[in-house]
C-alpha cells in the first residue's frame, strides 16, 4: 500500500499536535495565570454563580437558606407597582444617550485645545482631570449641596439672583427631569477629563507631518480638525464610546447621594434599585435578579455596538 | 519570581497575624450606634469608662456608624460578623427580628425587671411575633420649633395653642408667605400633619390600611394640607423648593416640627413648643432607638449586662444632659426632666405622639406612603382614589 | 482675524476651566466657614473669612490621621499586588498559547459586565473563611487588599493583555534563542517594555483604591482603627444634621495626594501608557 496523502488526516494530525502543545503549555502558563485565576475564582466567579443562584431563590440571609422559587423574583420586578425596574432601565439608557455625546465632544475639544498649548499644558490638563480623581463620595456631597432647593443652593443663587436667568428657584433634586439633569451633569462633568486624557493619548499618535503637509495645501485649522484629527481618532473614539456606554450601567453613587431614586423611582437606575432592594427592603432575590438583568443588558449593548460600529477598531482588544 | 511570591505570602501572613493578635483577657463586646456629634464624646469618655469600671471583666468597643448604618447591619447579618449589641432605629427593629438577626430578649433572665422599668409606648416597638426583641434605649418625638420674633409679627406673644388661630393669623397678616414648613413627603415628615388634621394610616393593631388611610377623615386631612399649601401658609421644601427649615426658622418661618436635636436658640427666640391643636387635639410622631443583642454574638451574657447598664438611671440621666430623652419611667418623672423647659415640652408632646407602623415591611410601607404623597402633592393626583389604591398595597405588605 | 481666533480660544478655555473647578472652589470657600449645621443663604461664592478651624477639627478631633495612614497602606499594597498579579496573568494570556485560553479570557470579559457590589455578601463570606479567627480577614487591611486585588483582576488582566499583545516579539525571540524561559522573558523583556502601561495601571489602581467607599465600608466599617478616608469622611455626616465645613475640609485634605500624584505622573504614565496599547490598536 502506498501512503496516500490525505489532507483531511494531515489537518487532523496537525490539530492534534497543536492541541497537545497547548495542553503541554498549561505547565509554563500556570505560574503566570494561576495566581490571577485563583483570585478571580474566589472574588469574582464564585460570587457571580452565587448570585445567579440567589436570583432564582428566596434567600434568607441570616439562616443562609435558599428556596428555589423559579422566576418569581423576575416576575415580581416586572409586575411591581410604579414600574421601578422599567424606569431604572429607561434612566440607564437615557444616561448613556445623553452623557456619552457630551463627554466625547468636550473630551475631544479640550484635548485638541490643551494639546496645542505649550507652557500651560500641565495646568489645564490637571484642571480638567480634577473631577476624575475626586472621589464620587466627595463630588456627590458637593453636587447635592450646590443643587440645593431654594436660595441656599449655589446654582439657584447664581441663575436667579446673580444672572436673573430663572424667574424662580428650582427644586432641582425633587423633580424627575431636573433631578435627572443634575445626575447627567455630574456624570458629564466627572468623565470629560477621562475622555480628554484618552484623546490626548490618541493625538500623540498622529504624525505632525500630516498637519504640516495640509498647512502647505492651505487648509485652515477647522479643516484640519475635521479632515485629519477626527478621522484618525476613529478608533480612540470607539474606545471612549464603548467605555462610556458600558460604564453608564454602573451609575450608582450619584443617584444614591442626590435623589435616592425619588420622586417615585423616576430618577432611579439599575444599580441603585439593586442596592435599595437588597439592603433597604431585604429582597435579596430581587436584587440578584436585577444584577442578572443588568448583565444581560450590558451584553446586548456590547453586541449591538460591535455590530453597528463594525470597524477595525471595533475589536475590543 | 519565587522571591516575589514568598514576599507576597509573607506580607499577607504578616498582615493577617496582626489582625488576629488582638485577643485580650477580658471579654470585649462591640457596640454599634449612631449617636450624634454631641452624644458620642459622652458615650466614649463617660459612659463606657463607667461601665468598664463597674465591670472589670468586660471591655466595650463602641463604634459610631453613619447614615449607611442599616446597610452595615444587613451585611453584618448576612455574614454573621455582627456586633454584640447595637442601638437601632425603632422602625427597623422588627425587620431585623424577622430576618432572625437579633435575639428575643424576653427569653433572657432579668428582662422582666427592665420591661417593667421602661415606658410602654417605646417598648411596644420591640414586639414582633409575640416576643420582645429589644428594649427602648431612648425615645423622642417631634414638637413644634417656633421663632418667637416671627410669631410676634403674626400677633402672638407665645406659641399659638391652636392651629386654627395660627392659620387665621398667617392668612391675615402674612398672606402667601409660607410660615409653616416641612422638609419632605416621607412618613417622618408628614405623619404629624396627617394625624394632626385627623388622618389615620391603619387600625390600632396595624393590620389594615383600607378603610383607614382612604377614610373620609384621611382624605379631609390631606385636603386640609393641600388647602393650606394653596393658601400660602404651609410649604413643603421638596415640593416648593423653599428654604430648609433649619435655615428659614431664623428669618421667615414661624414654625416647623422637629425632634429635640433641633437648632434651638434662646437669643434668637427659637424655642420648643407643643404642636398646636387642630379640632382640640395635638399630634406627633414617635422616634427613638432600641437596644438589641445579636443572635450571632457569642457574648450575649456580657451584652445583656451592658443593656442593663445602659438602662440604668445614672446613664439615662447622663445622656439626658446632651439631649437624649430617657425611656425609664423613673427618669421621666425626675426633676431634671420636669424642670427643664425643653424636656417638659417633649415629654408632654410624647403623650399625643403615635408610632409609625411597627412591621418588618416598614421600609416598603414608607416607600408606598412617599409614592402616594408624591402623586398627590407633586403630580396633582386625585386624593381619594390615590389613597384607596395605596391602602390596598399597604394591606398586602401588612399581611406578609 | 488671527488675533480674534486666539482671543476666543483663550476665552473658551478659561471659561471651561472656571466651570470645571467651580465645585472645588465652592468646597474650598465653604471649608473656611462655620455653619453650625445651617447652610448659608445666600451661598458664599467667596470665603467670608479665612479660618482653618474646620481643618483643625478634622485633624485633631476625628480619626482622620489614622484613616489617612490606613488609606496609604491599603492603596500602596493594593497597587503593588495588582500590578504583580495582573501583569503575570496578562503575560500568560498574551504570550503563552495554552489550552482553554480563549474560553478563560471570554469568561474574564463576561465578568466585567456584572455590577460590582452585588458580590459583596459572597465576597465577605470568603474573606471570613480565610484565617483562623472567627471573623477571618474581615476588619483587616489584608482582607480589603485581597478583595481589591481579586475583584479587579479580570479587568486589569484585560487592560494589560491588550497592551502586551501589541508589543513586538523580536526581543523575546532573542531571549528564547538564548535558552531563556518565560520567566526570564517576562522579567527581562516584557516588564521593561510594558512599563508605561503598567505605570498607567498602577496609577488608575492607586486612584480607584484611594476613593473606593462601598467595600471599604463593609469590610472595615466595624473596626474603627482600620477605616479608610472615604469611610471616615462619610461618617462625618450626622444622623440629623451635618457640619458641612468638616466634610469639605476633610475632603480637600483627602484629595491632595491624588492631585499631586496625577500632576507628577500624568505625562509619563497616564498619557503615554494609554497611547501605546489598545487605544491605537
Amino acid at each position: 500500500m502506498t501512503p496516500v496523502y490525505d489532507p483531511q488526516a494531515a489537518l487532523r494530525h496537525e490539530k492534534k499536535l497543536l492541541l497537545h502543545k497547548r495542553v503541554r503549555n498549561l505547565i509554563p502558563a500556570a505560574p503566570f495565570v494561576l495566581p490571577g485565576l485563583i483570585l478571580a475564582c474566589v472574588f469574582v466567579i464564585y460570587p457571580m454563580l452565587f448570585n445567579i443562584r440567589i436570583s432564582f431563590s428566596n434567600y434568607q440571609i441570616v439562616q443562609r437558606t435558599m428556596t428555589w422559587v423559579g422566576l418569581d423574583n423576575f416576575a415580581a420586578l416586572f409586575t411591581e407597582r410604579g414600574d421601578r425596574l422599567l424606569l431604572a432601565i429607561r434612566n440607564n439608557f437615557l444616561y448613556a444617550l445623553v452623557t456619552t455625546p457630551f463627554i466625547m465632544l468636550f473630551g475631544l475639544v479640550f484635548a485638541v485645545m490643551v494639546n496645542s498649548l505649550r507652557r500651560s499644558q500641565l495646568f489645564f490638563r490637571t484642571c480638567f482631570y480634577l473631577p476624575v480623581i475626586t472621589s464620587w463620595v466627595i463630588v456627590g456631597n458637593v453636587f447635592a449641596y450646590m443643587f440645593n432647593a431654594g436660595g441656599a443652593g449655589l446654582v439657584n443663587y447664581l441663575l436667579k439672583d446673580v444672572f436673573g436667568l430663572l424667574p424662580e428657584y428650582v427644586s432641582w433634586l425633587n423633580r424627575t427631569w431636573t433631578a435627572n439633569l443634575v445626575i447627567w451633569l455630574l456624570g458629564i462633568w466627572k468623565n470629560i477629563g477621562w475622555a480628554m486624557v484618552i484623546y490626548l493619548a490618541g493625538l500623540q499618535g498622529i504624525s505632525a507631518d500630516l498637519y504640516e503637509a495640509s498647512m502647505l495645501d492651505g487648509a485652515s485649522r477647522t479643516q484640519q480638525f475635521w479632515r485629519i484629527t477626527v478621522p484618525l481618532l476613529k478608533s480612540t473614539t470607539f474606545y471612549v464610546l464603548v467605555n462610556m456606554i458600558i460604564g453608564s450601567f454602573g451609575v450608582f453613587i450619584q443617584v444614591m447621594m442626590l435623589t435616592s431614586g425619588n420622586p417615585r423611582g423616576t430618577t432611579s437606575v439599575l444599580q441603585y434599585l439593586l442596592y435599595d432592594k437588597s439592603f433597604n427592603l431585604f429582597e435579596f432575590g430581587q436584587g440578584a435578579a436585577i444584577g442578572i438583568i443588568t448583565a444581560l443588558l450590558v451584553l446586548l449593548t456590547t453586541f449591538v455596538l460591535n455590530k453597528v460600529f463594525h470597524t477595525e477598531g471595533g475589536k475590543t482588544e | 519570581m519565587k522571591k516575589l511570591f514568598a514576599l507576597l505570602l509573607t506580607l499577607t501572613m504578616a498582615l493577617s497575624v496582626c489582625a488576629f493578635a488582638s485577643a485580650e483577657e477580658p471579654v470585649t463586646i462591640t457596640f454599634w450606634h449612631t449617636y450624634g456629634d454631641a452624644e458620642t464624646p459622652v458615650i466614649d469618655e463617660v459612659i463606657i469608662p463607667m461601665f468598664e469600671a463597674a465591670n472589670p471583666d468586660i471591655k466595650v468597643e463602641a463604634i459610631r456608624q453613619s447614615g449607611d448604618f442599616n446597610q452595615m447591619l444587613v451585611t453584618a447579618l448576612g455574614t454573621g460578623v455582627v456586633p454584640d449589641v447595637a442601638r437601632v432605629d425603632i422602625t427597623k427593629t422588627s425587620a431585623y427580628a424577622k430576618l432572625g438577626g437579633i435575639v428575643a430578649m424576653d427569653e433572657i433572665e432579668g428582662f422582666d425587671a427592665l420591661k417593667e422599668a421602661v415606658l410602654e409606648g417605646p417598648l411596644s416597638t420591640n414586639l414582633w411575633n409575640g416576643h420582645y426583641y429589644g428594649l427602648p434605649l431612648n425615645t423622642n418625638c417631634k414638637a413644634a420649633v417656633v421663632n418667637l420674633n416671627v410669631l410676634k409679627e403674626l400677633g402672638f406673644d407665645a406659641a399659638p395653642a391652636t392651629m386654627e388661630e395660627f392659620v387665621a393669623a398667617c392668612k391675615e397678616k402674612a398672606p402667601g408667605q409660607y410660615k409653616l414648613n416641612v422638609s419632605g413627603l416621607g412618613d417622618w415628615d408628614l405623619y404629624p400633619y396627617f394625624w394632626l388634621f385627623g388622618g389615620k394610616v391603619t387600625d390600632e393593631g396595624f393590620t389594615k390600611a383600607s378603610g383607614y388611610l382612604d377614610s373620609a377623615e384621611s382624605v379631609e386631612a390631606i385636603n386640609t394640607m393641600l388647602q393650606l399649601h394653596t393658601d400660602g401658609v404651609f410649604t413643603i421644601r421638596d415640593v416648593d423648593g423653599t428654604p430648609d427649615a433649619w435655615d428659614g426658622i431664623n428669618s421667615e418661618y414661624a414654625m416647623f416640627f422637629e425632634g429635640p436635636w433641633a437648632p434651638f436658640n434662646d437669643e434668637n427666640g427659637i424655642v420648643p413648643a407643643l404642636i398646636p391643636t387642630w379640632n382640640g387635639k395635638s399630634a406627633s410622631v414617635v422616634g427613638g432607638e432600641n437596644i438589641v443583642i445579636f443572635s450571632g454574638s457569642e457574648k450575649q451574657e456580657a451584652a445583656f449586662r451592658f443593656v442593663q447598664f445602659m438602662l440604668s438611671e445614672d446613664v439615662q440621666l447622663e445622656l439626658l444632659k446632651v439631649g437624649v430623652i430617657p425611656t425609664l419611667k423613673a427618669c421621666v418623672d425626675s426633676e431634671a426632666v420636669q424642670a427643664d423647659p425643653k424636656w417638659s415640652v417633649y415629654m408632654k408632646q410624647l403623650e399625643s405622639a403615635q408610632s409609625r407602623i411597627p412591621t418588618p415591611q416598614a421600609s416598603t410601607v414608607e416607600q408606598l406612603w412617599q409614592d402616594a404623597m408624591t402623586e398627590i402633592f407633586i403630580e396633582g393626583a386625585d386624593v381619594q382614589s390615590t389613597l384607596t389604591s395605596y391602602a390596598a398595597e399597604i394591606d398586602a405588605e401588612l399581611a406578609k | 482675524m488671527k488675533h480674534l481666533g486666539k482671543f476666543l480660544f483663550w476665552v473658551v478655555l478659561c471659561l471651561s476651566v472656571v466651570i470645571f473647578i467651580l465645585p472645588f472652589w465652592f468646597m474650598i470657600c465653604n471649608s473656611f466657614e462655620e455653619f453650625s449645621y445651617v447652610l448659608p443663604n445666600p451661598p458664599h461664592l467667596f470665603p467670608s473669612r479665612i479660618s482653618f478651624a474646620a481643618y483643625e477639627h478634622v485633624l485633631s478631633q476625628s480619626n482622620l490621621p489614622q484613616a489617612a495612614l490606613n488609606s496609604v497602606v491599603i492603596t500602596l499594597l493594593t497597587a503593588f499586588f495588582t500590578v504583580l498579579v495582573a501583569s503575570l496573568s496578562a503575560y500568560g494570556f498574551a504570550r503563552i498559547d495554552f489550552f482553554g485560553r480563549e474560553v478563560l479570557f471570554r469568561l474574564y470579559l463576561f465578568t466585567l459586565m456584572l455590577p460590582g457590589f452585588l458580590g459583596i455578601i459572597p465576597q465577605f463570606l470568603v474573606l471570613q473563611g480565610i484565617g483562623a479567627s472567627q471573623n477571618g480577614l474581615i476588619g483587616t487591611k489584608a482582607g480589603l487588599i485581597l478583595l481589591y486585588v481579586g475583584g479587579g483582576i479580570c479587568g486589569n488582566t484585560f487592560f494589560l493583555r491588550g497592551h502586551m499583545a501589541a508589543l513586538p516579539k523580536e526581543l523575546e525571540d532573542a531571549v528564547k534563542i538564548d535558552g531563556g524561559g518565560h520567566m526570564t522573558t517576562f522579567f527581562r523583556v516584557m516588564l521593561p517594555l510594558a512599563l508605561p502601561s503598567i505605570g498607567t495601571l498602577a496609577i488608575f489602581c492607586l486612584q480607584g483604591t484611594w476613593e473606593e467607599f462601598f467595600s471599604a465600608k463593609v469590610i472595615l466599617g466595624g473596626v474603627q482603627s482600620q477605616i479608610t478616608l472615604p469611610v471616615m469622611i462619610q461618617s462625618l455626616k450626622g444622623a440629623h444634621a451635618t457640619r458641612w465645613e468638616w466634610i469639605f475640609a476633610a475632603s480637600i485634605l483627602a484629595q491632595i495626594p491624588m492631585i499631586v500624584l496625577f500632576a507628577v505622573f500624568q505625562k509619563r504614565f497616564v498619557v503615554s501608557g494609554l497611547a501605546e496599547g489598545s487605544v491605537k490598536a
